[in-house]
């Protein structure tokens, strides 16, 4: 194994050596040009890939994005046509396993070069730079992070439950929510009903209650640990928060219910940075709530990671090819990163920023703490709710599994290991 | 049956009449009270309520200042590609569909009952089925991110609901009057546009419509077949409604679907009228 | 020959649009079935997995889900649209004032696209934001609507939705029946002394029975294709109980990255809708064959 990984460094090495005068080349002669596709196209989203753009023109570039709204299917959707038709994007937001998956339908421009010159391999997450670089290539980058079972306190709700601290362990985050229910707060729990935010109930219990065991099931599909004490420990902690919830919620997004969070009438929001984001934007204060990393049973950190990237498309065209070195660039660049998760409410992939400055929320800082302090326990880990742990199709059979059993309290916690286990095997 | 007088039975009539309309214009309300609150009231207090204050401003950004990534244009320039695609798209599929059903009711030639059967079980094959074969002609012709494709695809795909439409009203148009017609030394065109489109108006009215309406608001082909700057109206509809890491923006998406609406909203308000008064005319029995 | 010549104009504006159409449809369909037995993932590629595709998909628990609802949905939605569509018809065929904007109220909800509809209706019938809330805070407490957030009641919530779209349609369609009945007939039976219950039975209903096929046919493909609304109104929830084929198929091909599953569930839905288009298609051509003997 280790002398494959030398021969394989080698040789990238040696193509590294060979790009780097091809781009250089290219960047000098023509005006760099880039053609990306994403689903950016509205709210905070929006406005931090629009900043981008500007900081590329002012790198003397032209920006074409084409932003697909919708879901991410209609985003895929446009990039397969691309694709088929002979004409990909030279960059397109794609995240996860994915990367490795499109990787083989099309030709993918191999940035090792780019990557080493920047020394950005060494301050990104381990598992991360995985999912970026299939076949040892790096073929995307990662733009931001997001932590997907932070926790957001509703400040008021705190109060009625009279808690003086914020809960560390399960056992904490039960308790408080008892205690809110017993203050008079109506739904301890604030989440939405939609699918991924019923994904991300059970891996925020499941992670939180033992990383490695979460590792073993969720990510490397362990037949044992897929119906092991631990996943069967997740879903009766899932259903505890499915039970805490307004039953009223639907299908309806997370932001249907903020004013009720904010009035503390609701109390704890399971959440990705982006909530933050988005509470800010309807109006209200920092002053309203308290961001703190989900539950951990074992009191160190758990990181759910959740990570956007570009990938990049294989081009002819000299100036698309200037376009993406500078692309790559930027998007590698602590600056530039720094500026999009200021906008977006994540914290920067580069591990080296500092965020102690203005401009960063308390949320954010605890947020890439809990990153470093993961990273350094190996409880980093790649959320299942938002596609970085397995292949789409994947994905959507386990949480088929997980959003009917938070919405049918009937089903007990040993079926829905049983159900889980099977649909793995069904989609595989 | 049909005296004016108000009778108990005829109050009955207009009490369910209107309970039933009511019924039928909550949902618009709802968008209408919406379009002129701002985004943040929705967002701090409720989905449906009574505006606190006139947000008349909704209008304006969603017409003309809304972002949708870099290009702040708000709705029209969407409103525009819709139309370039809708108007000529209606229109072709709706002429070459009179036509084609004229032949198949009234003119008769060998195979037409095969052919008409297949092209009307078009409207049962779903859109989502047809998209990566569109694909893959798209890529073929050079047509992919053109408006002129999207046309096309609808022009083809129209045909198997404006040929139902005109052939289902066509056959009761009696033989005798064609027979007349060829006696007299009329072709095909002649018929077609002497006796055969006069007595179309109410039939053109319903696949105009229907054929309007539909492509208008298409969004799969409209988002997956254009690019940037060509894309429909509905593309720029959702980029406003609620993604998971952004509040959504109910009042200006309010405001946007509201004007996204009036030509359809129009064609209905106009044609409606005509549909239906066209055939009480008399001109089929 | 000349003849041939002459007429070439007339042969080439019918032949060419319905060629066109019909070749796409069957060359589509064709190249569907092919992709159902292929082990296309991302993008289509060729290869040979038997009928691997179909048992997966009829092993979920989404397509099981997914049939039933369509047969239970198609059903209900089509007989009360039609109902709904007729009795409006026949209630607007009374003379009545104000009918034109009445007429513009039943159908304006198809000018507006699904999209929209959809995440209006997922207001309204959300028990927490719309009707159910809205009568609570008006004094009546114990008011019951959440149908929506009901996994056995969900699917009606699709069907309100659904007839609340189309119904206007269908009502005009049936009015413009109504109007077109021959006023010598309904003469006659009235001097016959026909009241309108029996009027309408007896004389005008009967009448009316080609454009009940027209809207059957319509509202039929409309609950095939129903995927739109379902989308934005429950997207298939509370968890898998409001799954239709469309939305499956659309999942499988797109959002998983399985298309030859998607083209499986494809073929399979083309499949019921044979089952239920051939013994009607069996039963008109035996008709028209008792006609022609006759």
């Amino acid at each position: 194994m280790p002398i494959t990984t030398t021969r394989r460094r080698l040789l990238a090495g040696s193509a590294a050596a060979l790009a780097l005068p091809a781009f250089a080349r290219a960047q000098g002669a023509v005006k760099p040009r880039l053609t990306a596709i994403s689903q950016w196209s509205a709210g905070s989203d929006g406005a931090a890939i629009t900043a981008l753009g500007k900081k590329f023109e002012e790198k003397g570039g032209i920006w074409q994005h084409s932003p697909v709204p919708g879901f991410t299917t209609e985003m895929m959707n446009k990039l397969r046509a691309q694709i088929i038709a002979g004409d990909p994007p030279a960059c397109s937001q794609l995240k996860g396993p994915e990367i490795a998956a499109w990787s083989k339908i099309a030709p993918t421009v191999n940035l090792d070069a780019l990557v080493a010159a920047a020394g950005y391999e060494k301050v990104v997450a381990p598992d991360l730079a995985k999912l970026h670089k299939p076949g040892g290539k790096w073929i995307a980058l990662p733009l931001q992070i997001y932590s997907t079972n932070m926790l957001f306190l509703s400040k008021r709700a705190l109060d009625k439950a009279k808690a003086d601290k914020t809960p560390v362990t399960w056992a904490d985050f039960n308790d408080l929510a008892e205690k809110m229910k017993a203050g008079g707060v109506t739904y301890p729990i604030a989440n939405g009903g939609t699918r991924p935010d019923d994904g991300q109930k059970f891996e925020a219990s499941f992670a939180g209650i033992s990383p490695a065991a979460y590792r073993a099931a969720i990510m490397n599909l362990d037949k044992n640990a897929l119906e092991g004490p631990e996943i069967r420990a997740a879903f009766a902690q899932t259903r505890k928060i499915a039970d805490w919830m307004d039953p009223n919620v639907g299908a309806q997004p997370f932001a249907t219910n903020l004013k009720r969070f904010v009035d503390g009438d609701m109390g704890i929001m399971i959440q990705g940075g982006w909530a933050q984001g988005v509470l800010r934007n309807a109006g209200f204060k920092f002053d309203d709530f308290i961001i703190v990393p989900g539950p951990s049973d074992n009191s160190k950190p758990v990181f759910l990671l959740n990570a956007d990237a570009f990938i990049f498309w294989q081009r002819s065209e000299p100036d698309l090819q200037a376009g993406q070195t500078l692309m790559a660039q930027l998007v590698m660049d602590p600056a530039i990163q720094t500026m999009y998760s200021q906008i977006t409410g994540s914290i920067p992939v580069r591990t080296d920023v500092d965020l102690s400055g203005e401009g960063w929320s308390d949320g954010q800082r605890r947020t890439a703490g809990a990153l470093k302090d993961a990273v350094a326990n190996n409880q980093a880990v790649l959320s299942l709710a938002h596609n970085m742990a397995q292949e789409n199709g994947l994905t959507a059979a386990m949480i088929d599994v997980l959003t009917e059993y938070v919405k049918n309290k009937t089903i007990k916690p040993e079926q829905a290991v049983t159900r889980l286990a099977e649909a793995v095997e069904g989609a595989r | 049956m049909r005296d004016r007088t108000f009778a108990p039975s005829r109050m009955l009539i207009y009490l369910v009449v209107l309970l039933v309309a009511v019924a039928y214009l909550v949902p618009l309300i709802v968008v209408v009270l919406n379009s002129l609150r701002s985004n943040e009231e929705i967002a701090q207090t409720s989905m449906i309520g009574w505006p606190l204050r006139w947000a008349f401003g909704n209008y304006l950004t969603a017409w003309s200042d809304f972002c949708v990534a870099q290009t702040c244009a708000g709705i029209r320039p969407y409103m525009l590609n819709s139309a370039l695609v809708t108007i000529p798209a209606t229109i072709f599929s709706t002429l070459l569909g009179a036509v084609a059903g004229y032949a198949v009711s009234l003119w008769r030639f060998r195979g037409d009952q095969w052919i008409y059967g297949i092209v009307t079980l078009g409207i049962f094959l779903p859109q989502q089925m047809r998209l990566l074969p569109w694909t893959i002609v798209l890529r073929d012709m050079g047509l992919m991110n053109t408006l002129t494709g999207l046309v096309m695809i609808h022009t083809i795909q129209g045909l198997s609901f404006t040929v139902l439409f005109c052939r289902n009203y066509y056959v009761s148009v009696p033989q005798e009057l064609i027979r007349a017609a060829r006696i007299d030394g009329a072709g095909f065109f002649r018929i077609f546009w002497r006796i055969i489109l006069p007595l179309s108006p109410p039939i053109l009215v319903v696949t105009v419509i229907w054929q309007f309406t539909h492509i208008w608001n298409e969004f799969l082909y409209g988002v997956t077949f254009t690019t940037g700057q060509q894309q429909p109206v509905t593309a720029a509809l959702i980029a406003l409604s609620a993604a998971v890491a952004d509040i959504p923006q109910n009042g200006v998406q309010s405001a946007a679907v509201m004007i996204a609406a009036l030509p359809t909203l129009l064609i209905y308000l106009i044609g409606g009228k005509y549909f239906v008064r066209g055939l009480t005319a008399g001109a089929v029995k | 020959m000349p003849g041939v010549v002459r007429r070439l104009p007339e042969h080439l504006t019918i032949w060419v649009p319905l060629l066109l159409s019909a070749a796409h449809l069957v060359s589509f369909s064709l190249w569907t079935i092919w992709i159902s037995f292929t082990p296309s993932t991302l993008v289509p590629v060729s290869g040979w997995v038997g009928l691997r595709n179909y048992t997966a998909v009829m092993a979920t628990r989404n397509w099981k889900i997914a049939f039933d609802n369509l047969l239970l949905f198609g059903s209900a939605f089509v007989l009360l649209s039609l109902v709904a569509g007729l009795v409006l018809a026949i209630l607007l065929d009374q003379r009545i004032r104000g009918e034109n904007a009445l007429r513009s109220i039943f159908l304006y909800p198809l000018a507006v696209s699904f999209v929209v509809t959809g995440t209006v209706w997922s207001w309204l019938l959300n028990p927490g934001l719309g009707i159910q809330k809205l009568v609570q805070d008006l004094g009546w407490t114990s008011f019951r609507f959440d149908w929506l957030v009901d996994r056995d009641m969900a699917i009606w919530t699709i069907v309100i939705a659904a007839i609340w779209q189309s119904s206007g349609f269908a009502m005009a369609l049936f009015l413009a029946g109504l109007r077109s009945v021959d006023a010598d007939l309904v003469k006659a039976a009235q001097i016959d002394g026909a009241g309108p219950i029996r009027m309408y039975r007896r004389v005008i209903l009967p009448t009316l029975w080609p454009i009940t096929i027209t809207v059957i046919v319509i509202q039929l493909q409309f609950a095939i294709s129903t995927f739109d609304l379902v989308r934005a109104l429950t997207n298939g929830g509370p968890g898998l109980a409001t799954q239709l084929p469309a939305l499956v198929v659309y999942d499988l091909m797109f959002q998983r990255g399985l298309l030859g599953r998607g083209a499986a569930a494809a073929v399979l839905m083309l499949l019921i809708l044979l089952a239920v288009l051939l013994p009607y298609a069996a039963w008109r051509y035996l008709q028209r064959r008792r006609a022609s003997h006759a």
